[in-house]
Parts: C-alpha cells; structure tokens; sequence
C-alpha cells in the first residue's frame, strides 16, 4: 500500500503536474483552457496556423516560447540536483551534503561568472572545472590525518564556498553594468530566464551525469558503507569516487550555468525520496530523477504565483533546506566526533 | 605437489613512520583451519591484517595466498580467493540487512546484482540463522546481529578463506558462542578461517591454532620456549595467569590476588 503511494507520487504525479504548471504565470487572460485545447489541436496538426485567432497565437507564444521552456528546465535542474546531492551523499557518506554545502555551487558560479566578464571559455566549461576544483579543495582541506568527519567536511565545504563567494565578488567589481547585472541575475538562483537555448546547454552534460550515476546506483550503496568495507569485498573504491563525484559535478555546474544556485535543494530532496522509497539506490536514484524534478516544479509555481513579482526560487529552497538541515544536524549528533 | 597451506607469511617488516610494527614476521596458515591471532591492543594484529588484506603495502618480505604473490593481485582476484571482515563500523544510512550483504557481491557483478546474487544472500543468511532478519535496517540490529550480517557478507563472495577482524568485539556471551560455533562450522565444511580475538580462553576452545603477537613477532602458542602456557601467556600480557584444567583442556584466568 504505501509502496503503490510512493510510486505514484514519484512516477504518477510528473506529467499531469507538467501540464498543470504550464497554467500558472502571468498572463492569465490569454492563456485559458480555451486556448489550450486550440493550440494542442495546432500542435498535433488537425488545424492549421492560418485558422487560429490572434489570441490564440499569442498564447502559443507564451505557452512555447516562456512556459513550456520554464517549466522543462525547472524539472531538469531539479532532478539534476536531487540526483547530484543523492550521489554525494552516498559518496561522502555524509546526509549533510549537497553540492551547494560542499561548495561545487559556489565554485561554478564563479567559474560561469568569471565565463561571462572574460569570455575566453565557454559558460558550461568554465563552470565545470571550477565546480571540480572546489569539491575536491573541500575534500583535501576536510582530512585531519587519515580521517575525514561529516562535520570536518561541512566546514571545509564552508570555508571553500566562501573563498569562491569572495572571488565570485571580485568578478562582479570588475565587471561592467551589464554582466553585473547577469551575474547578480546568476548567482540569486533565477529561472525567469529559461530558455530553449539554455535547455539546450544543460542537457547534455546533465543527462550524461544522470545516466552515469543511474548505471552505477547500485555501486553507491557500496560506496556508502565505507572505503574499509569495499576493499573488503574487493572492490577499490578510489575509481569509483572520482567517476561519481565528477559526475555530480557536472550534473550540477551545468544547472548552475543554466539557473545559478539554488541551494540545498540537493540536500534535503534526497532525505524526502528516502523516506518515500528507502535508502536503497537501485530505487532512490530512479526516484530522485522524478521526483526532483516534480518537486522543485512545484515550489517554482509557487515563487510564480505567490506574489505579484516572482520570488527568486534559490531563497525558496534555502527557506525549506535550512530547518531541515538542522533537523538531519541533531538527528545524526552521534557522527560529531 | 599441492600444499596444504593458505597463507604463508615470510620476513615482513612493517613500520608506521618511524614506529616499527613487524619485525621479520614468519607464519603459515593452514587451509581448512580455524585459526586465531591474539595479544595486547596495538601489537600489530590488525596491521598483519592489513597487509594480507591489501589495505596496506608490505615493502620487505613476502605474503602468498594460495602461492600467489600478494602484491600481485587486485582487489577483484583476491575477493575471490579470500573474504575480510573489517572490525565493526558505523552505518548512516538505514540500509536493509539483504542490501547491506548484497554489496558483498560488487566485485562479481558490477553494476547490477542477479537474481543468483540475491538468491545467495538469502541463503548466507538462512544459514547463519538470521533469515527473518533480510528486510530489517540494518542500522537497528543489536551489535551482534550487525557482526552476523557482516559475515554473511563475507560468505556471499564464497571465498575459500575468510579474515574477520574482532569478530566477537562488543557482543555478549551468547552471540560470542553463536559466532565462534558458526565460524567453527565453516571450517569443518572446508574454509579456511583466521581471526583476531581478545579472549584466549574462548579463542581456544573453538579454534584449531592460536598465534600470539609480542614484540613485533609472531608466537606459536603450542611451540612456546616458555615453561607452560600459563607463563607464556604472562609474557604476553604482562599479568599472571593460573592454569585450570577442565576435562583434557585447560582454561587460563588472570591471577586475582585478593
């Protein structure tokens, strides 16, 4: 019974809830039920463009050009972070993590703002190789001796975030108006800019990293009872740590090139699908794929729909993650030594 | 002419830093018995585990498994031939028992477990009598039951040899029995079983040899040069020990001196 519940909710829910958040968003008036049944009759050839009122056409603007872009990219990036920080946290062993708590967020961002002020390399690339840089900074500065503790990593994580943040800062002082603007745009988590072309971007490598992890979801549940524990049984688990971390960070340098950061939301959605389907990633990863992406989906329409401006959806997900951050900090006080 | 040892163990030195651990180590591990390594904590026990292991690197010396040259085999060639059970760690996350002994088979099937795979750790933990344990958490089970769970593990590789670091660490009398006679059993179908213990009376009572570690060496407990087992055991631990017989074998307690 709650197996059935929990599929639906993961596998059910995404399509009617896509349909449904192409209905929400400013112009109301023009974009009805109406129209909708219209430019799905267009759409699948029983009429012809010549035969639709100007309304409708104006609809089908802002229904394929604004809504359906937005709302694809929004089910992407949320997948792409829920499967990301799922991944991490099986890696570092650590129900902390995220790619934004061990600074792969901070790191892109700079690395796609350094992208835009000097475009010597491409937006993606750039992002990728400082997301890299940073997550393996915050790997190296988390050992004391030959240990590493889930609290030495959020802190080294901590700590890296801010060294980007402030190199972050200096790019902004030096740029012009303009890419100061975009990047300011970047960095607060916005998805008001969607577009086919930044779909475009972030699909690829996103759907690389997502097949990748997806291949080796039953590897993590190795990787997640320690590195001690998979030798044991034969398997050197280096490789598989450096395969999966780079991929989570492509995964997540190219949702941040595309929508900047949006915080914590790899970190708690993760906990959500475990409840949902348990711990096992032969399951979960699936889950994440669907489920992140319907549910930043939905927290989006409602920094659409809540105010009369749209509320960037980075302080949303920080609004939900942070008080669960602190209930996952006093549920695993056991690990702080 | 097939020998009839498992692990040979021949002049390995061993330091951390500047801390020496082994010195010139010598020992061979005879196939099909249950052997047993004991002596104080930091004498060097789980660094010979370690290095037969592969999570260390022995530079001087050699270490054959089964005649093969350690250092020459991978992770994945020595998960065949040989099982290790680390001591007992801390789960995060709530894994189920089946999941957590399933990962036993990652260096045989890649990226996907079988229908075998899972068949066989059904049966691993059948016969270790923790069945109705497969759907639990792991993360809630007693420590006793965590240790069972971790040896089921170590089974469903079906190596010929397994180690198991402390595998009666934290356990109370009744599971330090169940796991001794359930290694005992193992032994008696044909595996080769070395562990490291704590107590040398229940050590002895279920295994087949017992090594002791001092002073950077390996002792056999039956060559002693010492005068009896009751003084070797002194020398071991630094505290006296009495003697007390008991139909054939004997049990060795700490001198209390009230």
């Amino acid at each position: 019974m709650k197996n059935t519940a929990a599929n639906f909710l993961i596998y059910g829910i995404p399509i009617p809830l896509i349909c449904y958040s192409l209905s929400v968003g400013p112009g109301s008036t023009v974009v009805t039920w109406e129209m909708f049944g219209e430019w799905i009759r267009l759409r699948l050839g029983m009429m012809e463009v010549g035969e639709v009122s100007s309304e409708v056409a104006l609809g089908k603007n802002i229904l394929e050009r604004i809504r359906l872009p937005r709302v694809l990219l929004t089910f992407l990036i949320g997948s792409a972070l829920a499967v990301s920080g799922s991944a991490l946290q099986s890696v570092f062993r650590n129900p902390l993590v995220d790619p934004y708590v061990l600074g792969i967020s901070s790191g892109s961002a700079f690395g796609a703002a350094l992208a835009i002020a000097f475009p010597l390399v491409q937006i993606n690339i750039s992002a990728f190789i400082f997301g890299l840089a940073s997550v393996l900074l915050t790997y190296i500065f988390s050992f004391s001796g030959k240990n590493s503790s889930i609290i030495g990593v959020i802190l080294s994580g901590m700590i890296v975030s801010g060294i980007f943040t402030a190199c972050l800062t200096i790019v902004q002082y030096m740029s012009d108006p303009y890419q100061l603007q975009a990047i300011v745009q970047w960095t607060m988590g916005n998805l008001h800019h969607a577009s086919w072309g930044k779909i475009g971007h972030a699909i690829t490598p996103i759907a690389i990293g997502i097949t990748g992890i997806f291949i080796m979801r039953w590897r993590l549940n190795l990787l997640a009872l320690g590195d001690v524990e998979a030798k044991a049984v034969g398997v050197n688990p280096q490789k598989d740590k450096i395969i999966l971390v780079s991929l989570a960070t492509l995964i997540t340098s190219a949702s941040v090139a595309a929508a900047g950061i949006i915080s914590l939301y790899g970190l708690f959605v993760p906990h959500l699908t475990r409840m949902l389907v348990g711990p096992d990633n032969v399951r979960s990863i699936p889950a994440n794929i669907f489920f992140g992406g319907s549910f930043l989906l939905l927290i989006d329409n409602f920094s659409r729909s809540l105010m009369e401006f749209e509320i960037p959806i980075g302080i949303f997900t920080m609004l939900l993650g942070a008080p669960f951050f602190l209930f996952l900090m006093k549920k695993n006080k056991i690990n702080w030594v | 002419m097939k020998t009839s040892v498992a692990i040979s163990v021949k002049k390995v030195d061993f330091s951390y830093g500047s801390t020496k651990i082994l010195d010139q180590v010598d020992v061979d591990i005879q196939k099909g018995q249950f052997t047993v390594l004991l002596g104080r904590n930091g004498c060097g026990k789980s660094t010979i585990f370690g290095l037969i292991t592969g999570l260390e690197q022995y530079k001087t010396g050699s270490i054959k498994i089964l005649d093969k040259e350690r250092k020459k085999l991978s992770f994945a060639q020595c998960s065949k031939i040989m099982g290790f059970m680390p001591q007992s760690h801390k789960p995060i996350f709530p894994f189920k028992v089946k999941e957590v002994v399933l990962t036993g088979r990652a260096a045989f099937s890649g990226f996907s477990p079988s229908a075998a795979d899972k068949k066989l750790v059904l049966e691993a933990l059948e016969e270790l009598g923790i069945g109705h344990l497969a759907d639990r958490p792991y993360s809630d089970l007693s420590g006793g039951e965590q240790q069972l769970v971790m040896i089921a593990r170590v089974m469903v590789q079906q190596p010929p040899i397994i180690l198991l670091d402390e595998p009666t660490n934290h356990l109370d009398v009744y599971y330090q029995t169940y796991v001794m006679q359930s290694l005992r059993r193992m032994c008696d179908k044909g595996m080769t079983v070395i562990a490291i213990m704590h107590d040398p009376n229940l050590a002895l009572s279920y295994a087949d040899k017992a090594y002791f570690m001092k002073d950077r060496k390996i002792l056999d407990f039956e060559q002693t040069e010492s005068s009896n087992q009751a003084a070797f055991l002194e020398y071991i631990y630094n505290i006296p020990f009495n003697e007390i017989p008991n139909s054939g074998k004997s049990y060795y307690l700490p001198k209390n001196d009230k």
